[in-house]
């Protein structure tokens, strides 16, 4: 009998992170990204039957956790998408001096243009560049042709600085 | 910060990119216990088939071997090979042929007539009877058929007298013969009109319906079928004392008043008087019952 406990540990310590970052880079919520994060562990537990090996790990425990975000997305949307909490909290740790302050509006930008971003749009971005997945397992991930992720990339990302980078200069502008 | 670079590292910046400790730590936890839950249900589940598959074995095999199991199996086993002999036989090739002359024949306790010239009945008449000893030889795996053609209804519809009925179950028998060359016996079945206490034997306490053999000595066949009637009746007296009103042989001076019966058409044909108008169905049946019986002893005796 091998050690399923052990394996499952083992899976969990070598993929914890990179799913954390997925998850809360989508949501923006340290506390919902957690509790996504080990829904997608007890999903890859509950589901390692069903894993073909010929299927690379880590892109099928990103398969389950964009299932997972896409369902928090659609459970959040009806409530308060735009949680009043992450910023609350941010503003009370970064009162004080104007460069912090700088720093804490640039989250907030970040985190608005971001939001704004429709989910496909968003992930692709954060599976491009947070966890730098090619091309390829992007595409598996996403369960879409890799063109689609292409484009989907390049238009999210022209979206994101269009957005980032005309606010920032007013609040760089305004600053100075 | 125009480069794609700057742009993620800025995403990067926004965000707590680690959980916290606490959470790395519990959920780890988590997941073993779940783990083992999950792992201990499956060894259960492995254990549980396990086990009951032994259970259902040592099970199997005492009932088997301690608990007279081999018996019931093999008196299955026989049964099933019985059941087997049975439909073969009947498929094909009868042995006895049952017939009624008088097919409307019927019994005082199932009409609710009182002259005994009425007792007749369309359903409930000696045609049942005749369907019993079918049954009760066909159990004793002697194949038979029972014709109950409505020689009755056919008179009628010819407007013939009720004397000429045994040329119309002569023409069935015939038939009959014509198409099951196997058929050894046969057997008119009727009551008669007697009074209950002529038709009427005790035995043991349970009252059966008498039997009466008729030949004709007319016909061609009659030292067969007197030799026949013989060895039946003597066979029921000694088995069952009195359930034989013995032979009675028809004859009448002007011989070609003498019906046959129909008797000249096989060797072994006997009419039977089964009981009378004021036995009971159920006492005519117990009676039929027990020629089945006495034929299916003597087999061998008859050809």
């Amino acid at each position: 009998m091998f050690d399923f406990e052990g394996s499952i540990s083992e899976i969990y310590k070598n993929h914890y992170l990179d799913v954390y970052r997925f998850l809360i880079c989508f949501s923006g919520d340290q506390s919902d990204a957690e509790d996504m994060t080990q829904e997608v562990f007890i999903r890859v537990l509950n589901n390692i039957s069903l894993y073909n090996s010929s299927y690379n790990l880590k892109t099928w425990i990103f398969a389950i956790a964009k299932h997972v975000a896409v369902d928090h997305y659609r459970k959040k949307r009806f409530t308060t998408f735009f949680k009043d909490g992450f910023f609350n909290q941010l503003i009370s740790t970064d009162k004080g001096p104007n460069e912090l302050m700088e720093q804490s509006e640039m989250k907030k930008l970040v985190h608005e243009a971001i939001s704004m971003l429709k989910p496909n749009y968003r992930m692709v971005v954060i599976l491009r560049g947070i966890n730098e997945f090619s091309i390829k397992d992007t595409s598996q991930i996403l369960q879409c042709s890799e063109s689609k992720v292409k484009v989907d990339y390049h238009r999210a990302l022209k979206i994101l600085k269009n957005k980032l980078f005309l606010d920032a200069k007013e609040v760089v502008g305004n600053a100075n | 910060m125009q480069t794609d670079k700057e742009l993620f590292d800025l995403i990067k910046e926004t965000y707590p990119l680690n959980p916290s400790k606490d959470f790395i730590e519990s959920t780890e936890h988590k997941l073993r216990k779940t783990a083992k839950k999950l792992n201990r249900k499956r060894m259960g589940k492995h254990l549980s088939f396990a086990f009951s598959g032994v259970i259902l074995f040592i099970l199997s095999v005492s009932w088997l071997f301690l608990f007279d199991g081999k018996a019931m199996v093999m008196t299955t086993l026989n049964s099933f090979r019985e059941n087997n002999a049975v439909s073969l036989v009947d498929d094909e090739e009868p042995l006895v042929f049952i017939y009624h002359t008088h097919n409307t024949e019927g019994f005082l306790s199932e009409t609710n007539k009182n002259n005994p010239s009425e007792v007749f009945h369309d359903t409930k008449n000696i045609t049942l009877v005749g369907n019993k000893l079918n049954e009760a030889l066909k159990e004793k795996n002697i194949n038979s058929i029972q014709d109950n053609s409505n020689v009755n209804g056919i008179l009628e519809e010819r407007g013939l007298y009720s004397n000429e009925s045994y040329i119309i179950s002569g023409e069935v028998l015939k038939d009959a013969l014509k198409r099951n060359k196997s058929i050894k016996m046969a057997f008119d079945i009727h009551r008669d009109s007697s009074n209950r206490n002529v038709t009427t034997q005790t035995l043991n306490g349970i009252d059966y319906a008498r039997i009466s053999f008729i030949i004709s000595r007319s016909n061609s066949n009659y030292k067969d079928n007197l030799e026949f009637a013989k060895l039946l009746h003597t066979k029921l007296e000694e088995k069952y004392p009195g359930l034989s009103r013995g032979i009675l042989e028809k004859s009448n001076e002007n011989v070609s008043q003498q019906s046959t019966y129909n008797q000249e058409l096989l060797k072994q044909s006997v009419l039977l008087e089964v009981g009378g108008i004021e036995n009971t169905l159920e006492e005519e049946y117990r009676t039929v019952n027990i020629f089945a019986e006495i034929i299916a002893e003597n087999m061998d005796k008859l050809n």
